[in-house]
């Protein structure tokens, strides 16, 4: 088994985009509050097309919005 | 709480509530072998199912009023993968329950045996259905 672990930038993206709200994220996306919570507190890993529609949202490349990071 | 979650936890509740009771009266008093068609037991099965099916859609409706945005919102790709889930273990619980009661209860019993053990398996499907799926929302909850 791998000992990396997938982070993600989106709560710090979310705040430098107004305080824009998981609601609004989730609307734009095609994803409900609640999934962006989950993949935003590392609970739910998002399909390839949700991650890059996470990322086109706030404009960022996807691996500024997503790490492969190894677990600390 | 997500709606489809809402519902699970609605499904699982009300099986209890309404299965619970018919399966704790055929375990305390069975069906007299032989006796068909029985309708005290098939009035039993019919309030049991009837009840289980009135008390699913009041609690739809109630959920619907409740949160209309979160019931109006359409499923998205976590829901999907929890239902698909669920439902493949769930199958597999109907389907070994369905081989007990038709290849294997025939050549031991008849009657309202099989009828309850095959009831019994659709339950069985159904709790472990929304019992996954209850539980995999609240295991990915943030």
């Amino acid at each position: 088994m791998s000992d990396r672990v997938i982070v993600n930038q989106i709560r710090t993206l979310r705040f430098m985009a107004g305080e824009m709200s998981q609601a609004e994220l989730g609307k734009r996306i095609g994803l409900t509050r609640q999934t962006v919570a989950a993949i935003e507190a590392g609970k739910y890993s998002p399909t390839l097309e949700a991650a890059f529609r996470i990322a086109e949202v706030f404009g960022k490349p996807l691996e500024e919005v997503f790490q492969w990071s190894r677990e600390s | 709480m997500p709606h489809r979650e809402k519902l699970a936890w609605m499904t699982l509740l009300l099986i209890a509530a309404t299965y619970g009771p018919y399966f704790v009266h055929v375990v305390l008093s069975p069906p007299t072998p032989g006796l068909l068609p029985n309708l005290p037991q098939l009035w039993l099965l019919a309030l049991a199912a009837g009840g289980n099916g009135v008390l699913h859609i009041l609690g739809r409706i109630a959920l619907r009023v409740g949160a209309p945005e979160d019931a109006r919102a359409p499923a998205d790709e976590r829901d999907h993968d929890i239902q698909r889930r669920s439902s493949m273990v769930a199958y597999y619980v109907m389907m070994v329950g369905m081989m007990v009661v038709g290849m294997v209860m025939p050549f031991t019993t008849s009657g309202w045996e099989i009828v309850n053990a095959g009831l019994l398996a659709i339950v069985l499907a159904e709790i472990t259905q929304n019992g996954l799926a209850a539980w995999s929302y609240r295991r990915s909850a943030a």
